[in-house]
């Protein structure tokens, strides 16, 4: 592009400076807040005052943070879910279905195992069997794809509606096992206490959030060291050199997959066992399977880098919601017009990880022949 | 070859002064200088990265130099595109053709010329471009789909399309890679139909091949730089290497110095038929510690299938394969690995490395893992192989797809051959050096000739017939998937093998 006297091109680096891993997320998040600005200010709010206020609410003050973490805890899972498939080029978007599959397995665990169990095992009971479920919910996809190849992004798509429909349908369309029997109202059957969290003090973060950062921190660890891990990284570097290898590609294919859909069907676990307690509409509404996708993409499918982003997320939730009910309210669309800047710069923000901006004069060539 | 004086001065019919073009942290052109004169045969000579292909790039329009100029016929142009190029008279031939596959001949021809009529005749189309391929010698029907037509086939369809939107100057990047010895010929013949009309034509290689000998003058870069321009007849092969190079190169046969020992590989009677095509049919040989056999052949002849069958990633339909007396044939890669195999794909990077892993992660691509991964040893390993094999690399820990191709190929041939161990005998190598620098083609030819003196036995596969004459102590040539030529390496008679890679024997 050239403006004046002036050349504007981008060159591709050679090599990335670690600190730019750093610094291009961290921008893209200043330019953001600043687009999200403009919008605050046409609309007639303080740009600085709504951001202090969005801050605050979301991550400085005690209920802020509790909230922000207590909705980071199953974001977290599927952010994991999404990156843990996505590093392999395996694009299960699916992980919302199999997070209400999660839900609804538990939830059954919880009524129906967890009785006579002492709290702490009924408490993973009720998780594993979310976590299988979950997978359960993608092994159609995933054998598909294994065995003849059919794309895991249009059948695990589809599968997300299969599974809003069951859990519409349980709550309000029947009246089976998983609806409260007690009230007319529509509710879902709650589940035994043995099989739930209590909340940190009277906050809404629930112990789970634990058990997702820790469950980052190891799949890190094992993805980076074992053999398995390894094998994915081939696999996903160039399919040839894995055949080549003699790695087993039905085998990593279904194993990555049913293991995504697990984390996912976690999420949904953790749902039951912390804020809900049974089969609960409300998580149909917040979408946390995409977000998790969305947090996977920032974190550049780095399993850490899930957690902060996906915190960072929640926080902008909790924080954009709470705007809503101040003296001078602010839309909860300024927070999605933020949420998306996000999204947007960093993904721009790419580009000038991967090249340098260089201006130059213009320079008139003249050459004697 | 007649060049046009005008007032006593040559002129030239493309010139290039001191072009410079520079890419992220490269010169690839520094102050270069190129005349090429009517009718004239030149060749651009250089390895990979020596600038041969940037300059080629410029001159015909594809890349803007960043100083410097290129004249036409003495006058300054500005090449703003290809197709401004072509309106200049000059046109490229790619390595990779840019053909459309489900076009016919005539259809590929025509595209992209300005002045068609609005109604396309088909029939007067091939017409046309029948008569432009006759003139130059260049048989085509111009009703052929492309898709169906041969490497050699395509290469004519493209000069055909420069041709017939009038070019004058031709650049030929590397064609002589994918034909067979008579289809080189065949091209050689319209060079000179070409040249007999006035056109210029240039060669762009790396290869110390034929195209050298039939050019009137030759232009050898390295790093950017023209390192020496000499005519027909004033420098030999030896020559030409040390100006591409910048030191002497050994490019002279090796053959095994010791008698070749015991059959570790046996291939009897080896089929295979697939979706009812036979692409293997009834090929038996052995290979015996010591020694190397090289199977020479025209790109597309089995050569593929056979190195996959011996390296277990496909099952022969027919027929035995032996590992040291061990039947392996069918039971998949590991297990062949097991037996004592290693095996170099044609395609380095993307079958034999994975590009975005390391080099250390490479070398424990064929290791037996366990759960944990153990990178310390292949650490240590990957640093031994750096600094022996003189592996060019800022650390063991960079990605082979940003090493050189050279430097990738040791990676994976230490890895095959060595890292392998004692007990791993036999070696399958396919076109080792394809694409590949004059310093590195000697670097991995004396690797594979060390693994012949520690005993291994080595079957080579590939599609450069010199390289087969250079290494191979046996010789059979595979033309559509049998073996239809075998002679010791030390009595080859280079025209029978090069009539039987064409299937003429």
């Amino acid at each position: 592009m050239i403006i004046g006297n002036f050349r504007i091109e981008l060159e591709p680096r050679l090599t990335s400076p670690k600190w730019l891993y750093a610094a291009v997320p961290a921008g893209s998040l200043v330019f953001a807040f600043i687009v999200g600005g403009v919008f605050l200010a046409l609309t007639g709010h303080s740009p600085i005052g709504t951001y202090s206020s969005l801050i605050s609410h979301g991550y400085t003050s005690t209920k802020g943070i509790t909230n922000t973490l207590g909705l980071a805890t199953p974001l977290i899972c599927t952010g994991l879910a999404a990156a843990f498939a996505f590093r392999m080029n395996l694009f299960n978007i699916g992980e919302e279905g199999q997070m209400y599959l999660g839900m609804i397995g538990s939830a059954w665990a919880g009524i129906a195992l967890a009785g006579h169990m002492p709290h702490v095992l009924a408490v993973l009971t009720v998780l594993i069997v979310g976590a299988a479920a979950g997978a359960l919910w993608v092994l159609l996809p995933a054998v598909l794809r294994a065995k003849l190849g059919t794309s895991e992004i249009v059948s695990t798509l589809l599968l997300n509606y299969v599974a809003l429909n069951l859990v519409n349908y349980f709550i309000f369309g029947s009246r089976g096992f998983f609806r409260d029997p007690t009230t007319s109202f529509p509710q879902g059957r709650g589940v035994e206490e043995t099989a739930r969290f209590h909340s940190f003090g009277n906050s809404n973060t629930y112990p789970t959030v634990i058990i997702a950062v820790l469950l980052a921190v190891a799949l890190y660890w094992f993805m980076k060291r074992s053999n398995f891990g390894y094998e994915t990284s081939v696999f996903a570097d160039s399919p040839n050199t894995a055949r080549y290898a003699g790695m087993n590609s039905t085998k990593l294919t279904l194993s990555v997959l049913l293991f995504s859909g697990a984390l996912a069907g976690l999420a949904g676990a953790m749902y039951v066992v912390g804020p809900a307690g049974k089969v609960d509409p409300g998580l149909l509404q917040i979408g946390l399977g995409y977000a998790g996708i969305v947090v996977a993409a920032l974190a550049r499918y780095n399993f850490v880098a899930v957690v902060l982003t996906a915190i960072l997320f929640a926080g902008l939730r909790v924080g954009g919601a709470s705007l809503q009910i101040s003296s001078n309210p602010v839309p909860i669309a300024i927070a999605v017009v933020l949420q998306g800047s996000v999204l947007l710069f960093a993904l721009g923000g790419e580009i000038f990880r991967r090249n340098r901006l260089r201006i130059r004069r213009v320079q008139q060539v003249s050459v004697a022949s | 070859m007649g060049s046009h004086r005008l007032g006593g001065a040559t002129l030239f019919a493309l010139s290039a002064r001191q072009v410079t073009k520079r890419f992220p942290g490269v010169l690839a052109n520094d102050h270069v200088d190129f005349d090429l004169l009517p009718g004239e045969v030149h060749t651009l000579l250089g390895e990979n990265g020596a600038g041969k292909s940037t300059l080629a790039s410029v001159l015909c329009g594809l890349y803007k130099p960043d100083e410097g100029a290129v004249l036409r016929n003495g006058t300054q142009v500005r090449l703003t595109s290809p197709r401004h190029g072509l309106q200049n008279g000059i046109a490229m031939v790619h390595q990779h053709f840019r053909l459309v596959d489900r076009f016919s001949v005539a259809e590929n021809v025509v595209l992209g010329h300005r002045s068609l009529p609005f109604r396309l005749r088909a029939s007067d189309l091939e017409d046309q471009v029948a008569q432009v391929a006759e003139r130059f010698g260049l048989p085509l029907d111009p009703r052929a789909t492309v898709g169906d037509l041969s490497a050699g086939q395509r290469q004519r369809v493209e000069i055909v399309k420069a041709l017939y939107q009038g070019a004058e100057i031709l650049l030929l990047d590397e064609p002589t890679a994918l034909l067979a010895p008579p289809e080189v010929e065949k091209l050689f013949e319209t060079v000179r139909a070409m040249t007999q009309v006035g056109k210029s034509v240039v060669f762009v290689s790396h290869k110390l091949g034929e195209v050298v000998d039939i050019s009137d003058r030759v232009t050898v870069m390295r790093d950017g730089r023209v390192t020496g321009s000499v005519a027909r007849g004033e420098a030999d092969t030896r020559k030409l290497a040390e100006l591409m190079v910048g030191r002497d190169i050994d490019l002279s046969p090796r053959r095994s110095q010791v008698p070749a020992r015991e059959t570790l590989l046996q291939l009897d009677k080896v089929g295979l038929t697939k979706d009812g095509i036979e692409r293997i049919a009834n090929v038996s040989l052995s290979v015996r510690a010591g020694e190397i056999v090289g199977i020479a052949g025209v790109s597309g002849n089995g050569q593929r299938e056979l190195a996959e069958i011996v390296a277990g990633l496909q099952a022969p339909t027919s027929g035995e394969i032996l590992i040291s007396g061990a039947r392996v044939n069918g039971m998949g890669t590991r297990h062949v690995r097991k037996a004592g195999l290693a095996y170099v794909p044609e395609d380095r990077l993307g079958t034999g490395l994975a590009p975005s892993l390391s080099i250390v992660d490479n070398l424990v691509l064929t290791r037996d893992r366990g759960f944990l991964v153990d990178r310390k040893s292949a650490l240590a390993e990957a640093e031994a192989f750096i600094q022996q094999l003189e592996i060019k690399t800022p650390h063991a820990h960079t990605a082979t797809r940003k090493l050189s191709g050279g430097n990738s190929q040791k990676v994976l041939l230490a890895r095959e051959i060595f890292a392998a161990g004692e007990d791993s005998r036999v070696l399958v190598v396919c076109s080792p050096t394809r694409g590949l620098d004059v310093g590195a083609v000697e670097a991995v030819h004396k690797l594979l000739d060390e693994a012949r003196s520690a005993g291994k036995a080595v079957l080579l596969i590939s599609e450069d017939l010199d390289e087969v004459l250079t290494l191979a102590d046996k010789v059979l040539v595979l033309y559509r998937g049998s073996v239809v030529h075998e002679v010791a390496g030390t009595e080859v008679d280079v025209e029978a093998v090069g009539l039987a890679m064409a299937g003429l024997s």
